[in-house]
């Protein structure tokens, strides 16, 4: 064999041609990445300029529109969206980009809300407590999860979820009113458990155990809401809020849209999470419990700050994926274009109308152009959410290098 | 009719410009390529198997993204024929014309109309136009003196509470036509859940009693109920094909094919074949299928005649 296998040298070239080829390759990749980016950005600036500053036909928009609210007569005030109006004379366009701004943030915060803490408490459980049986068997099915289409979740949630969750808000104010308490009542009835039991459902297979508690914690919630109902809220949810709040429920809304899209992203939070909880040395952790801290402080004062890097960044992928995530809110959340803090009224998000209008809207023409500002604006809107998350992680990073954190 | 050999459908192509034969050709060949509205996709597709089945030669290609799409294709020249949910409006008739030298030449090819829909166990049955307007516009152009937001408004005591409303997606041709119909050219409420399809439209009502939603004809289901709507002399039009086809029913419409032809020249062969078959009873009959109205009888005919399709051979 060594007869055939080329002098030592020409291996020695070989091996740092291929070398330099690689980095080659991949500074080119880099640069392209950065340069197709640009080109992105600079794309649609050149083509959203001429809505300022027309040189022919176009009509023009001035900024002000854009962002200040109308002052109408009759009902339309406010901020309106609107852009195939056909103005009477007199009037300025109906295209402030505010309520399709606010609708994106407003989608992405609700998703947050229902995703991080949901996906930080799979993570904290699973990197530290769980068997980790069920642990490798677990992870995978979540990632799995990961990969259903945003179209299909939508679909789910916009044709299905929303109706039923109208016709059934008070067992779903019921079950979210149960649900917490209950695995609280679940972890201390746990502790006073003979510890025979106890070693039958042990602490790392509390995943398992505790699926036949939360099934029965939805029969009982589901068979409390009537009376829930009666006795708070005069028999019935729907009109009791509308009749003493004000709040107009639409079946399409933003809760629906925060639930579906929570369940989007969450899967990628708890994989990063999990990632980074993980990469936390053992040692900590168990030097932590040596001198006498509870597994509850170890996770709290040790574990999460340590890893908390790696946290953030996974958070903010997070956010980034429900800014931009367009097929779910398009279907589930009625594309309203609505400024209010209620979370039971539709919304509109940039994305969505981008995705739904852009079809239609002639290239060149204001609406075009318009859109494309609204593409701008998420492009923008990403980009520093994402540098944001760099420059917080690297300075978390910084700061918990000494403990030798993750990720 | 026999496929022809290839060779010979090349030479019948070489030969067909230097022809002293009149365009119908025998053997017509070749790929009709369309842009334009999604309201007509169906119609278009059925129509476009129609002809293949009588020509084998023919294709019809089909991209159906919205009929604002089709006048910037005509302005383009990729296509000769767009499909259009509406009549082209004054800048788009205006931008063809700058590119081209003419007009293009429009043809009714269907009517449609739209419907005002509500869950089928809702107690309405009728509505004004104006009426129409106070619901869906903060604007109320056509005339009513204020906002309606509950059914009660409307004289009804059930359902209870605040109406909700549903649409098309600003853009589409539905959105536009109901805007002009519907609305007098004012402006829709926010509160406007946009879908974007009909279909979807009507799966939102079907499954809300407090809903109220606009569609195309056809997309009617089990699950809602058209409503009737009432002319200034109170008299009820429900949309059946009678009052669509003679516009007593206030929001329908034509279905329109816009063709690049220029004055003077007659009709290319696959056009004339594929123009021939809509404006037949066949065509029409597909029409009636897809749950449309066919035009008027006297219609059909005079725009075969304006189009020159009954002159030499057929």
């Amino acid at each position: 064999m060594t007869d055939t296998s080329p002098p030592l040298f020409v291996r020695r070239r070989l091996r740092q041609g291929r070398d330099r080829l690689a980095t080659v390759l991949v500074t080119a990749g880099g640069i392209g990445v950065i340069l197709a980016l640009l080109a992105i950005g600079v794309f649609l600036v050149v083509e959203v300029v001429p809505l300022f500053w027309a040189t022919g036909a176009t009509q023009v928009v001035s900024p002000e529109t854009l962002w200040s609210p109308l002052a109408g007569g009759d009902d339309s005030v406010g901020h309106r969206w609107d852009p195939t109006a056909s103005l009477v004379e007199g009037e300025s366009p109906r295209v402030s980009l505010v309520p399709l701004a606010w609708g994106t943030l407003e989608a992405a915060a609700w998703a947050l809300l229902i995703a991080v803490p949901l996906a930080l408490g799979a993570a904290s459980h699973s990197a530290l407590f769980m068997s980790s049986r069920l642990r490798s068997h677990l992870k995978p099915t979540l990632e799995l999860m990961e990969a259903l289409p945003g179209v299909v979740i939508g679909f789910v949630a916009g044709l299905v979820l929303a109706p039923w969750v109208e016709r059934h808000l008070a067992d779903v104010l019921a079950m979210l009113l149960l649900l917490v308490p209950g695995l609280l009542l679940a972890g201390s009835l746990w502790s006073c458990l003979p510890p025979r039991l106890q070693q039958v459902m042990p602490l790392g297979w509390a995943g398992l155990w505790l699926l036949p508690w939360l099934l029965l914690m939805v029969v009982v919630a589901q068979a409390l809401s009537p009376w829930l109902e009666a006795w708070a809220f005069d028999g019935d949810l729907r009109h009791w809020l509308e009749a003493r709040l004000g709040l107009d429920i639409a079946v399409r809304n933003a809760m629906i849209v925060g639930m579906a899209m929570g369940f989007a992203v969450m899967p990628s939070v708890y994989a990063l999470a999990e990632d980074a909880l993980s990469g936390v040395p053992r040692s900590l952790a168990e030097g932590a419990q040596a001198l006498g801290a509870t597994r509850w402080q170890t996770l709290w004062r040790v574990v999460l700050p340590a890893a908390s890097p790696g946290i953030f960044s996974a958070v903010m992928i997070g956010a980034g994926r429900a800014v931009g995530e367009t097929m779910i809110v398009l279907m589930a959340s009625g594309n309203a274009a609505l400024m209010t803090w209620n979370p039971l009224d539709g919304l509109r998000s940039l994305a969505a109308t981008i995705a739904i209008e852009l079809p239609e809207a002639g290239p060149g023409g204001p609406h075009y152009r318009l859109l494309l500002l609204a593409a701008l604006l998420l492009f923008v809107f990403t980009f520093l959410v994402n540098t944001l998350a760099e420059l917080v992680r690297t300075r978390l990073r910084r700061r918990y290098r000494r403990l030798g954190g993750g990720a | 009719m026999p496929a022809a050999p290839r060779h010979c459908l090349v030479f019948w192509l070489l030969l067909a410009p230097l022809s002293v034969l009149p365009a119908q050709a025998q053997e017509v060949a070749g790929t009709l390529g369309t842009m334009g509205s999604d309201t007509m996709a169906g119609l278009m597709l059925r129509w476009g198997e129609a002809l293949t089945r009588q020509y084998p030669g023919i294709r019809l290609q089909l991209q159906a993204s919205g009929s604002a799409s089709a006048p910037p294709a005509l302005v383009a020249g990729t296509t000769r024929l767009g499909p259009m949910s509406r009549p082209m409006n004054e800048a788009e008739l205006q931008a063809f014309i700058e590119r081209h030298g003419y007009p293009p030449r429009e043809l009714a090819v269907a009517r449609d109309a739209l419907v005002v829909v509500v869950h089928r166990h809702n107690p309405l049955e009728s509505l004004e136009r104006p009426e129409l307007d106070a619901i869906f516009s903060d604007s109320r152009r056509c005339g009513a003196g204020e906002g309606v937001h509950r059914w009660q408004q409307l004289g009804l005591d059930r359902p209870a509470g605040r109406i909700r409303l549903h649409g098309r997606n600003a853009a589409s041709g539905t959105h536009g036509l109901f805007r002009q119909l519907g609305l007098c050219d004012g402006y829709f409420r926010p509160e406007v859940n946009e879908h974007p399809g009909s279909a979807a439209v009507v799966a939102a009502v079907a499954e809300d009693p407090r809903a109220i939603g606009y569609a195309g004809l056809n997309h009617l289901t089990p699950g809602v109920k058209a409503l009737a709507l009432r002319d200034a002399d109170g008299k009820r039009h429900l949309p059946d094909p009678e009052a669509v086809q003679r516009g007593d029913y206030a929001l329908s419409r034509n279905l329109y094919l816009y063709l690049n032809l220029p004055p003077g020249e007659s009709l290319p062969a696959a056009e004339r074949a594929f123009l021939d078959m809509v404006l037949s009873p066949d065509g029409q009959s597909i029409v009636e299928e897809l749950g449309f109205v066919a035009l008027l009888e006297r219609r059909r005919l005079h725009q075969r005649r304006e189009l020159g399709l009954d002159e030499a051979g057929r």
